[in-house]
């Protein structure tokens, strides 16, 4: 459970907390947390409620440097009500991005050369199922926010998601994400808008059986989010296997990052649609059936296949 | 009137205190049958101070007997404790707070 940076990146993404992850994602000794356990700026409500509080409200938020790139980084703890995001953690959430939109603008006003790997990047480390019920309302108005800080963002600061933990992202904050950059997630990752749970309790267990591992993972696991499109940077489950791809990703001009982008033009919603079309005519019982429409003959032998032959092995999914 | 959460406060001091060297100290997390905590020095004539928050009713002797504990045989002194508690047993808070302390080193 230490938080030294050196032991941090050999650690599973997975099993790593809030502080771990952010500590261990930027650049060693250049973290500070903003709004740490120390100002004791815990859930107003949750008390009342007699519901258990942290000092930090289930969120980490801070600063560091990747290369010469300050990194604004937020980073949820799953284990805390599943990450669930309520009216502090949502204020945490939504300013990290606020101010790292506004250092970009004080600092090209500043200097309008300042080339890009110097500017403000901002990276959301995904473990939550979305609104806590507990504060509702607050929880869905910052997940609101959240998505106009990006609007805002957008030209300016680079917005990336990391996906690795055991919550996974699901919920309100599945749209969040979608909204981001960039996607980078391992194979224990999971992200998507309902979560199995809730299809089951919803649809039914012919439907959607929660209780099945493998097809939970098949569905909104890593490896499936890589071939739809929806993540662009596959990676191993250790802290240093998502820095140095953050690190890669963020290195590239911001263009290149705006276009990996899964919606925020005509052309994107175009062909989100077309997925939709496609879905409708495949008709999946499986996603290995998409896996195999996308061009993977042996479906079957992706599931447990290691991840670097997967990399060089996996088709993505292509729609012309 | 629903169940609000609680709050219990002792104080205690070691029968051979020890000196106490962080000034701040925060470890784990607020999980299911987890707990987390702040350490910090505190004058306190060689007293600790805790305070316990937590959703647990009708275990306040138990948390007294664990924390007095602690302090006993770590010879903690000069410091507040705050724990935010969501259903730990009394085996995870000693272990915890064991933990806390071996991260001053």
């Amino acid at each position: 459970m230490s938080n030294k940076w050196d032991t941090l990146q050999s650690q599973s993404f997975l099993e790593c907390n809030a502080r771990q992850r952010a500590v261990g994602l930027v650049d060693a000794g250049t973290f500070t947390e903003f709004i740490g356990p120390k100002d004791r700026m815990s859930s107003p409500h949750l008390p009342l409620m007699g519901e258990a509080i942290e000092f930090d409200d289930g969120i980490v938020t801070g600063v560091g440097l990747i290369g010469k790139r300050p990194v604004f980084v937020a980073s949820q703890e799953g284990r805390f009500i599943g990450g669930a995001v309520g009216e502090v953690h949502g204020a945490k959430l939504v300013n990290i991005v606020r101010i790292a939109r506004e250092s970009y603008d004080k600092m090209l006003a500043a200097n309008p050369k300042l080339p890009e790997g110097k500017r403000p990047a901002v990276v959301i480390s995904f473990d939550t199922g979305g609104v806590r019920l507990h504060e509702a309302n607050a929880g869905l108005l910052a997940h609101a926010e959240l998505m106009d800080q990006f609007q805002d963002c957008k030209g300016k600061v680079p917005v990336i998601s990391v996906i690795g933990s055991r919550v996974g992202c699901f919920g309100g904050m599945g749209f969040v994400a979608a909204a981001t950059d960039v996607i980078i997630m391992s194979p224990l990752g999971r992200l998507g808008l309902t979560g199995p749970e809730v299809i089951e309790q919803e649809m039914g267990k012919d439907e959607f059986d929660a209780s099945d591992r493998g097809m939970v993972y098949r569905t909104t696991g890593g490896k499936h989010k890589y071939i739809m499109g929806d993540c662009n940077v596959l990676v191993a489950d250790s802290i240093e296997a998502f820095r140095k791809a953050l690190g890669e990703v963020l290195a590239k001009p911001y263009a290149d990052l705006a276009a990996m982008r899964r919606i925020g033009s005509l052309e994107k919603v175009q062909y989100q649609l077309k997925l939709v079309d496609l879905c409708v005519k495949i008709a999946p019982k499986d996603s290995k059936d998409v896996w195999k429409y996308a061009g993977n003959k042996n479906p079957d032998a992706l599931v447990d296949m290691p991840l670097d032959l997967f990399l060089k092995t996996a088709e993505r999914l292509k729609i012309a | 009137m629903a169940k609000q959460l609680r709050e219990l406060n002792f104080e205690f001091k070691a029968e051979t205190p020890k000196d106490f060297p962080a000034g701040f100290l925060h470890y784990g997390v607020v999980g299911s049958g987890d707990m987390e905590v702040i350490i910090e020095k505190k004058a306190m004539s060689g007293a600790v101070k805790f305070k316990v928050v937590t959703p647990v009713t009708g275990f306040d002797e138990v948390w007294r007997r664990v924390l007095e504990r602690f302090v006993n045989e770590t010879g903690i002194s000069n410091a507040s404790l705050e724990i935010n508690d969501c259903n730990a047993t009394p085996v995870v808070v000693s272990l915890r707070l064991r933990q806390a302390l071996a991260e001053i080193g």
